[in-house]
């Protein structure tokens, strides 16, 4: 009788199977449990820098949708998350819709703007594509400033906390869960996009797209529908930003947004849905783990003590683009995939 | 497929769980000991506008530390922490919770400007955290925000009284202002209140340019403005494109009375601008550097003291001035100092005097507005600095 290797496999279903193993399923629970206990576990600083993550992985996954999976490179990124933003506030301000009204209200909205920007952008490629984008992010910022009368200009707008069923989520923690139900089935929309045969031509537009168009894969459709996911998950993270903060401000959009999504994505890996979730949570939380690094250098050298400012985070934010883009171009979604491999074939090398 | 709705559900249950027993926390005393008060600070000190931050929160800790050689506030020695928000939102709200939550700040001195101060409101009143925005806006104390405490005075009243100045002052004949604004909260504001003023004295406003903040030429405003004639020109910028401004009128040999509000009114503008500067005017509502009254004196020696390399003197005063107002208030709340007592002192004062640099400060339990004053600053070319041509006064 032959013995079954754990990543045998028999079946197409078998393949595409989420949790592949026990251990997948026991990992995955001591995951959720650990993030059901995390708000209970930290300060409300540290659930707000959690919350910042969620948002930032619902954003940066739209930008991975775009660029990693599809390959094509957006600046305007910001933008999307600004219609998100405006969208789902002047419902919850004016109308006073649900959440559950505003966040898809907010995705649609800015997927209708993306899959508009996406039609003449079909043509560009690369840099003039960058230019575009960032043109695009330009234009936006204009309206929100100029459209005082839907976007409160330069003063900015409230958003009401989320009411669920008449309680409202007013601290940190309660938006933590509400951040997090809405991240989790993000993530797991984007992996079952992947999955599926619109997943598969937006990786082959990515790899070579004269010879995708060759096997079938309609380029035009397929551009424009990987812009308009891209900006429907831009528009939530958008909603999201707006209802974690309560108040959205045209300054809160801006082009360094967009290159902030672009490093998280190299960082945590171009073209894969966890990847994503490292590399938001690594950039959101880094400056944390400078400011440790800085404080007990200080102790030991005193020299150095006291000296620490956020243009340490500035310079380390470069250089680990830098570094990854020269030595990890798969990002820490790389890292993290050679470090399981290497415990699950232990002791042998491969 | 049956055992992932499993898992769907037991993530769903566990969330409502959460959500239901989230924010349970209990309350504690915060920032005060037997021997020690700890305050934090939030503003910019690094990024594009550091240099507006930095001499700010500079007054305010040379001050606190001047008031610790001076024995401190009822025996209590004071701990300043600032944490730097690089003026985003975002920073400025984590930096909030980390000073209340992990750093146990009895308030913050200052949360930042007007975006920042806006979206910390919700934790301000929370967690009563009494605090001087170093921004201006209406929403700060109408209605009144029980924890903020307006100083200054608001854009509209700045241009206000630069408006009444030049109607009732400059009394000019004929005269046409064109504005020159940047599109930001002040730019735009400013704007308004300059067109709703100039009507009232029904003087014409003939043109209205976008000069942006990194602008490095206005050569098209100087020759739109010379082409309308305009002869005096109102600025609603911050000082790196109203020198530019300056500089560029000076190349096509124009020279209208320009007009600046107080983040464009600093000594630093006349020593940057030279020649160029000595027909500008412009509105602050801290006293000026070389003032002899006896709070500029005082911020002169602190900053002189603490070797304080200072660009834009303006808002090293108003940080002196800033934690002047906590300092007075902590004193008045006694040895029960908290949040609720901290307010209640700062509700007592009445008339109180800065020794010039504020003017006269006027709070209660109803009314936390600015005073709305200003005094106007002329250029004094040959010395480098700018000097006061008025007393404080408000809008007519």
């Amino acid at each position: 009788m032959a013995i079954r290797s754990k990543t045998f496999r028999e079946s197409y279903y078998e393949d595409i199977k989420l949790f592949q193993t026990i251990w997948l399923k026991f990992w995955t629970a001591v995951f959720i449990i650990g993030l059901v206990l995390l708000p209970f576990l930290g300060d409300p600083y540290f659930v707000y820098l959690v919350n910042l993550s969620c948002i930032a992985t619902v954003a940066a996954l739209g930008l991975n949708i775009l660029t990693g999976f599809t390959g094509q490179i957006s600046l305007g990124h910001a933008a999307f998350l600004a219609i998100g933003a405006y969208t789902a506030t002047n419902l919850a301000q004016r109308l006073g819709t649900p959440f559950w009204v505003n966040l898809p209200a907010a995705g649609l909205t800015a997927a209708i703007a993306g899959a508009l920007v996406g039609i003449p952008c079909l043509r560009l490629k690369g840099l003039y594509l960058a230019m575009a984008t960032m043109a695009f992010g330009v234009l936006v910022e204009y309206v929100v400033i100029t459209w005082d009368g839907l976007t409160g200009g330069v003063r900015g707008m409230s958003m009401p906390a989320v009411s669920i069923a008449g309680y409202s989520l007013d601290s940190d923690e309660q938006k933590y869960f509400f951040l997090l139900s809405v991240t989790v089935l993000m993530l797991a929309a984007a992996n079952n996009i992947m999955r599926t045969r619109i997943g598969r031509a937006f990786v082959a537009i990515r790899d070579r797209d004269v010879a995708a168009e060759a096997i079938g894969v309609n380029l035009t459709k397929y551009k424009m529908l990987a812009f308009a996911i891209s900006s429907f998950y831009a528009g939530v993270a958008g909603a999201l930003y707006s209802y974690t903060l309560n108040y959205i401000h045209p300054e809160h959009f801006t082009l360094l947004l967009s290159i902030q999504y672009i490093a998280m994505i190299i960082v945590g890996g171009m073209g894969s849905v966890i990847g994503t979730v490292f590399g938001s949570v690594f950039i959101v939380v880094m400056p944390e783990f400078i400011k440790m690094f800085a404080q007990a250098l200080g102790s030991l050298v005193p020299a150095v003590a006291g000296r620490y400012d956020e243009e340490w985070n500035i310079a380390a934010f470069g250089l680990l683009i830098m570094l990854f883009l020269i030595f990890e171009p798969g990002g820490l979604y790389a890292l993290w995939s050679r470090v399981k491999v290497g415990f699950r074939n232990w002791p042998f090398t491969y | 497929m049956r055992i992932q709705r499993k898992w769907v559900a037991g993530l769903g249950v566990a969330i409502l769980l959460g959500l239901l027993t989230a924010g349970w926390s209990a309350a504690e005393e915060r920032g005060v000991t037997k021997d020690k008060i700890t305050l934090g600070l939030v503003l910019v000190k690094t990024g594009p506008v550091a240099a507006l931050g930095l001499p700010n929160g500079q007054g305010m800790v040379d001050y606190m530390n001047y008031l610790n050689e001076q024995g401190g506030i009822n025996g209590r020695k004071i701990e300043v922490i600032w944490e730097d928000d690089q003026f985003e939102a975002p920073k400025s709200v984590a930096a909030v919770k980390k000073l209340i939550h992990r750093d146990n700040v009895l308030t913050i001195l200052t949360t930042g400007g007007t975006n920042q101060t806006v979206a910390n409101l919700d934790t301000i009143n929370k967690s009563k955290i009494v605090n001087i925005p170093n921004a201006l806006a209406d929403e700060f104390f109408k209605p009144l925000q029980p924890y903020i405490f307006a100083m200054g005075a608001t854009y509209e009243a700045q241009y206000q009284c630069i408006v009444d100045y030049i109607a009732e002052d400059l009394k000019m004949k004929d005269a046409r202002i064109g504005v020159v604004y940047a599109k930001k909260e002040y730019g735009k504001k400013g704007l308004d209140a300059i067109k709703e003023r100039a009507a009232k004295y029904k003087i014409p406003v003939v043109a209205e340019l976008v000069l942006p903040t990194g602008a490095v030429d206005a050569s098209s405003q100087v020759l739109a403005l010379q082409k309308e004639n305009a002869n005096i020109v109102i600025t609603c910028d911050v000082l790196p494109p109203v020198i530019t401004f300056l500089k560029t009128a000076q190349k096509y040999d124009y020279w209208p009375v320009i007009f600046g509000f107080n983040w464009a009114t600093d000594d630093a503008l006349v020593k940057a601008c030279g020649e160029a500067a000595k027909n500008y005017i412009g509105v602050n509502f801290v006293g000026a550097w070389n003032d002899e009254t006896p709070g500029i004196k005082l911020a002169r020696e602190l900053a002189k003291k603490n070797d304080r390399q200072i660009q834009l003197t303006s808002l090293y005063i108003n940080g002196v001035g800033v934690s002047w107002l906590f300092g007075e208030a902590m004193k008045r709340a006694g040895q029960n100092l908290n949040p609720d007592t901290l307010k209640a002192a700062m509700e007592t004062l009445s008339n109180y005097d800065t020794g010039g640099v504020f003017p006269p400060v006027n709070y209660s339990p109803t009314s936390h507005a600015p005073a709305e004053m200003v005094k106007f600053f002329k250029a004094d070319v040959p010395n480098g600095k700018l000097v006061p041509i008025t007393d404080w006064r408000k809008p007519k």
